[in-house]
């Protein structure tokens, strides 16, 4: 009942969810699929396969140059992907929260060295630092990358939601509440943060996003973490092993698929949301 | 960057008929904004370039002590020699002394002797000849592609927001919500396996054919051309839709104004209402975003530099990062945020210029 509201208001906004967590559904699952792909052996061992088999029935996706089934090396790669990304976004959205609220707020002196601070940090070409990071760091894991990840993209977070909050500080509302001699850091929490939870959200979900596309960055180059197979490392293969030049489409369609439907739908629920929080807008960004 | 530009006017304001400089800036505000303007481009500048000469020496590791454990690999092994050849590296590449003093180092290399030191991966040439080097061809490639997709961006732009509600523009404008934060690798890989290896139209790697002379001659201009075509494509689709989809969201609001009913009623043609009138406001912020997202551009360009072997910047980064070439690293990373925010600079100082709206000295 009320998903068929939403879809009248949205449709966007549902698909974007509904590619969203399909995909998240998925990752989580992966352990199966990939028990139900080896029968019993392992699909992703080193010649479980003949090499470069083309798609078909048993291989839905076909296998790589060492004989791995590549439909199991992508949900598993999709749940490593997602970690680092899902880690990313958590830990810079929660420093921009905190920088964002606190230059929106307080304003002054204080927003001007904050802001300034970010405005640094977003000029830094951050993708050379951060090759030569993962450059030093041969044998990271895949917490360390995203600490490093989280390095380069909390200021995007802290401009976004700073800006949000300077709108938002000037409304009655917050006017109301310091009259009631609420602190700030109520009307933050009690207030602030409760309107702002769908822009937090998308800010998340972006930074997440941005994370998996700077890993993927890095992984192209030949550089990231150890011991894990992730979407990126699979395209870094794709190009390493010249399978553009064999014919070997599913080893670098298969990960840029899936990763461009996560960008997808993402940006679904960034327009359905703005549509939907901004009325104005609505019909506006992209109807 | 506004918000702090406007902090000196209220005491300008007070000492308006005072005389002095004060005074006199007063009654030029654009002189006073453009003034200010600068000084936050210096700030910036300076806390750009040091925050990434904190970044160089937090990272893990002693680059100069692996090159020599890298050449001892290969051969030349001898204990004292090595201790030497640590030391004199040491003093070159300047991380000597502690941590004030290096950057100092790093300072006086990038400002008073604009030279960037030796570069590793070509010792004892100065970095920055391999930055020249490449420079030409990553501006080519890039600057063109980004100003391009700019141009062609915000026109389509503006054509589907005028005729928004026509299926045709509708679908381009879906189809570029969908893709517009994908990656520009990613349509790099597409089109290097489509249109390079599959159908075989176009070169997949290299920025010119070596069979030809390098200069003014056809052949060469057209080889560099073709090789140049895939690259610049997967910067150009991506850049295209992203700028669509911002004019339009900046130009549909505008739609329904008065002065557009106005000109309509003047009987001018839809083209020229389009260009201008809707355009003419709506381009303006978009000159101000274009300035912001170079570096962006430039972070995505340096993978597709990788992936089509194009010899510019970014392949010459990863080339310097393999041997960890710290130099040429720093060169490349100052050089980039030299130009972004040089760009940024002048965008900001055109900008109140060209749009009477704008008064960033209130």
């Amino acid at each position: 009942m009320r998903l068929a509201a939403l879809w009248r208001t949205s449709p966007k906004l549902l698909a974007g969810f509904a590619i969203l967590i399909f995909f998240f559904v998925i990752a989580f699952i992966h352990p199966f699929i990939v028990d139900a792909i080896g029968r019993g052996q392992n699909p992703l061992a080193i010649g479980a396969y003949p090499a470069w088999l083309m798609p078909s029935s048993t291989h839905l996706l076909g296998t790589d140059r060492y004989g791995r089934d590549l439909m199991a090396m992508t949900v598993t790669g999709l749940w490593a992907s997602l970690q680092v990304g899902v880690m990313a976004g958590v830990f810079s959205t929660f420093i921009g929260i905190l920088i964002g609220f606190t230059a929106g707020f307080k304003g002054g002196k204080v927003d001007a060295i904050l802001s300034t601070t970010t405005d640094m940090f977003l000029v830094i070409p951050f993708f050379p630092l951060l090759i030569l990071l993962s450059a030093y760091t041969r044998n990271t894991t895949l917490w360390q990358v995203a600490l490093m990840l989280t390095a380069f993209s909390w200021p995007f977070a802290a401009r976004t939601i700073r800006a949000q909050v300077l709108s938002l500080r000037s409304r009655p509302y917050v006017d109301l509440a310091r009259a009631n001699k609420m602190t700030d850091m109520e009307i933050i929490f009690q207030e602030l943060v409760p309107n702002m939870l769908p822009y937090i959200g998308v800010g998340l979900a972006n930074a997440s996003l941005g994370a998996i596309f700077a890993l993927v960055g890095i992984e192209v180059i030949g550089l990231g973490p150890s011991g894990a197979i992730d979407l990126g490392l699979m395209i870094a293969w794709a190009v390493a092993w010249g399978s553009m030049s064999l014919g070997a489409w599913p080893l670098f369609v298969a990960p840029v698929t899936v990763l461009s439907l996560l960008f997808m739908a993402v940006n679904l629920i960034n327009v359905g949301l703005e549509e939907t929080y901004n009325p104005r807008l609505r019909r506006v960004a992209g109807a | 960057l506004a918000s702090s530009a406007t902090t000196l006017s209220p005491s300008q304001v007070g000492r308006l008929r005072a005389p002095g400089p004060r005074a006199w800036l007063a009654k030029h505000p654009y002189v006073a904004y453009a003034i200010r303007r600068f000084l936050i481009f210096l700030v910036t500048l300076w806390g750009a370039l040091t925050v990434a000469f904190l970044f160089y020496r937090l990272v893990p590791g002693d680059p100069i002590q692996s090159y020599i454990t890298s050449l001892e690999q290969v051969g030349i092994y001898n204990v004292e020699a090595s201790k030497e050849a640590l030391e004199h590296y040491r003093r070159v590449f300047g991380l000597e002394g502690n941590l004030l003093q290096q950057y100092l180092f790093y300072l006086n290399q990038l400002f008073i002797q604009r030279d960037l030191g030796p570069a590793l991966i070509n010792y004892p040439t100065s970095a920055q000849v391999g930055i020249v080097r490449a420079l030409p061809w990553t501006i080519g490639l890039l600057g063109l592609s980004a100003v391009f997709a700019f141009v062609l961006g915000v026109l389509l732009g503006g054509v589907v927001g005028w005729l928004r509600g026509r299926w045709a523009a509708e679908w381009l404008t879906n189809v570029s919500v969908a893709l517009s934060h994908v990656p520009f690798y990613f349509v790099g890989l597409m089109l290097v396996f489509l249109f390079a290896y599959r159908l075989n139209w176009f070169p997949s790697s290299a920025a010119y054919n070596p069979a030809y002379e390098r200069g003014f001659n056809l052949d060469f201009i057209l080889s560099v051309i073709r090789h140049g075509t895939l690259p610049a494509l997967s910067i150009v689709i991506i850049g295209v839709m992203n700028w669509l989809i911002s004019t339009r969201m900046l130009i549909v609001p505008t739609l329904g104004e008065d002065y557009l009913t106005y000109a309509e009623a003047k009987g001018l043609s839809p083209r020229r209402i389009l260009t201008s009138y809707a355009l003419r406001n709506a381009y303006l912020p978009q000159v101000t975003a274009f300035g912001i997202s170079l570096g962006g551009i430039f972070n995505g360009n340096v993978i597709v530099e990788q992936l089509f072997n194009y010899p510019g910047l970014g392949a010459l980064l990863v080339q310097a990062v393999g041997v960890l070439d710290f130099n040429t690293i720093q060169g490349i990373v100052a050089m980039t945020i030299v130009v972004v925010l040089t760009a940024n600079l002048i965008i900001d100082l055109i900008l109140p210029l060209l749009d009477p709206r704008v008064k960033y000295w209130r």
